[in-house]
């Protein structure tokens, strides 16, 4: 195919998904390897309206972080194990803007990592949730506790208070302190 | 005069101030002059331009400010630990482009650069602030919707600034500038009562995003001429940016700084990390989609704002005032549009109120 060809495949296709003109123009700016490779993830995938919308942002964002080119980053084996891995085209859609997501934010995504590490290693019983906050978006850490009676209560707290080193570990984490 | 001008636009009734006659004649002959009834039409956007917001920082606008020139800091809000800063507005918008500037979103109406030939009224709203707050000091920065130098070449509003400020024991009068413009400043003397703060950045940010700047250097060799002619200086990391890199990049910046002027000789540091409404930054990225500091690892924040998550943030902060801590002088610092906890987490304390804070800024 010639780049008038992918070019006029572009716009039917984001006719079909009614793409936003703004997007379709951000497409359409891309280097002619990258026009084409967009287009070719967003056929196999079948990305939906939303899902092409944030992947091209996305995509666009990380080619400018990285230096490179949205081909570039659509090549790498991550992407294409998805592309062209099994599974249903609405999982994979899911699965691709994840993976960008992950090379978009890797440092956020290193430290959720590390975190929810360690939120799991102190085995804490059920009744007791930690919640993160959304996108590491602020210090603040909370801690439910799900209490029927006093000696539950009870039981908890004593959970909590073993656990006190490795609860005080995360909130420096989220501080930025380790 | 060091940045262009597609055309000036003065107001009827305008032309007679001084300030007015000092910018036509300074002002270079090809640069096309127009009177006007009303200038808020030549404020707005440029109809069919690329550009509207770069094309309006090119175009001046001489007018009467109808509404106060004193304000508290915009910024403010009891959700931040706040400095006290104090505003006042005597022109809107900046001839340079940084691409994370809030200029961008803010003025995306009017973005025509404006200037209030009415300024000096100003003067009796300072003086009625002072009267009915005896012994209370004010720290008072030009350089909130305007660079405070970045025309003064043209304009010498610092001069009139200056004389004022000069003989009010109360007032410090802050010029926060990104330019080397300090010629008007060297011919003063300010006796004490002016600080002239510096925004720094790194090279790499510096090179990626503010255009039309002085880079890092200058602003420092700036900075050490105006205190050897008997100015203060402060400096703000604002935006403190955290690219790959930034960490080292920034203690490189802090070191440069201090080989050049001693920690004793700083009034105060600032710090703020970047911050975006998402409109600003859709803003931004439309008008700079090639600069890699526009895509950070930004969250949405508890203010709606984007902002480098907290661990990486809140660490760079901690890594900076570390460095500062370590030459051994205590350098008065705040965080600019931060909580208050932050501001405990970061510096081991909690920050005072802001008009014990601002006192203090105005004072040491």
């Amino acid at each position: 195919m010639n780049a008038d060809e992918i070019d006029t495949q572009i716009r039917t296709l984001a006719a079909e998904r009614r793409l936003p003109p703004s997007h379709l123009a951000r497409w359409l700016a891309m280097d002619p390897a990258s026009r084409a490779a967009m287009l070719d993830i967003a056929r196999v995938i079948r990305l939906r309206t939303g899902q092409l919308m944030t992947a091209l942002e996305t995509l666009e964002e990380i080619a400018v972080r990285e230096r490179v080119t949205v081909a570039g980053v659509l090549d790498r084996p991550e992407i294409r194990r998805i592309a062209g891995g099994p599974g249903s085209a609405p999982s994979r859609a899911s699965a691709l803007l994840e993976a960008l997501r992950t090379l978009r934010y890797p440092l956020l995504r290193k430290m959720q990592e590390q975190i929810r590490s360690e939120v799991a290693a102190l085995k804490l019983p059920r009744e007791i949730s930690i919640a993160l906050p959304n996108e590491l978006g602020s210090d603040e850490l909370t801690v439910s506790l799900r209490v029927r009676s006093a000696a539950e209560l009870t039981r908890l707290i004593e959970a909590l208070d073993r656990s006190r080193p490795g609860l005080a570990r995360i909130i420096e984490m989220l501080a930025g302190k380790q | 005069m060091k940045f262009d001008l597609d055309a000036v636009f003065v107001e009827h009734g305008c032309a007679g101030y001084p300030l007015a006659t000092r910018i036509l004649r300074a002002l270079p002959r090809d640069v096309p002059v127009t009177h006007v009834a009303d200038a808020r039409e030549s404020t707005r956007p440029a109809s069919g331009a690329r550009d509207p917001f770069g094309a309006g920082k090119r175009r001046m606008v001489i007018a009467r400010r109808k509404t106060p020139f004193l304000a508290p800091c915009p910024a403010g809000s009891s959700e931040f630990a706040c400095c006290g800063y104090l505003v006042l507005t005597l022109a809107s918008n900046c001839p340079m482009d940084c691409s994370y500037c809030f200029l961008q979103e803010f003025l995306a109406d009017n973005p025509a650069f404006q200037v209030y030939a009415n300024f000096t009224d100003s003067f009796d709203e300072l003086d009625r602030l002072i009267g009915n707050a005896r012994g209370r000091s004010f720290r008072v920065g030009t350089g909130d919707l305007a660079d405070s130098l970045a025309f003064d070449s043209l304009t010498s509003m610092s001069r009139d600034l200056i004389d004022f400020f000069a003989s009010r024991e109360n007032l410090t009068l802050e010029l926060k500038t990104k330019t080397g413009e300090i010629e008007n400043l060297l011919a003063m003397d300010p006796r004490g009562r002016v600080l002239v703060s510096w925004t720094l950045s790194p090279d790499a940010v510096y090179r990626s995003s503010e255009h039309l700047t002085a880079p890092p250097a200058a602003r420092i060799a700036a900075a050490r001429a105006v205190l050897d002619a008997g100015y203060r200086v402060a400096f703000h990391l604002d935006p403190l940016i955290a690219y790959p890199g930034a960490e080292r990049d920034y203690i490189l910046l802090i070191d440069e700084l201090l080989d050049t002027i001693a920690p004793k000789e700083i009034s105060f540091i600032s710090m703020g990390g970047l911050r975006m409404t998402p409109r600003l930054r859709g803003a931004a990225r439309s008008r700079f989609p090639g600069d890699p500091m526009l895509c950070g690892e930004d969250v949405l924040a508890s203010d709606g704002r984007l902002r480098t998550f907290t661990p990486l943030r809140l660490n760079l902060y901690r890594t900076l005032a570390d460095r500062f801590r370590k030459v051994g002088a205590e350098i008065p610092a705040y965080l600019c549009m931060e909580a208050a906890s932050v501001h405990e987490s970061v510096f081991g304390a909690a920050p005072s109120r802001p008009a014990i804070i601002g006192n203090r800024l105005a004072r040491d």
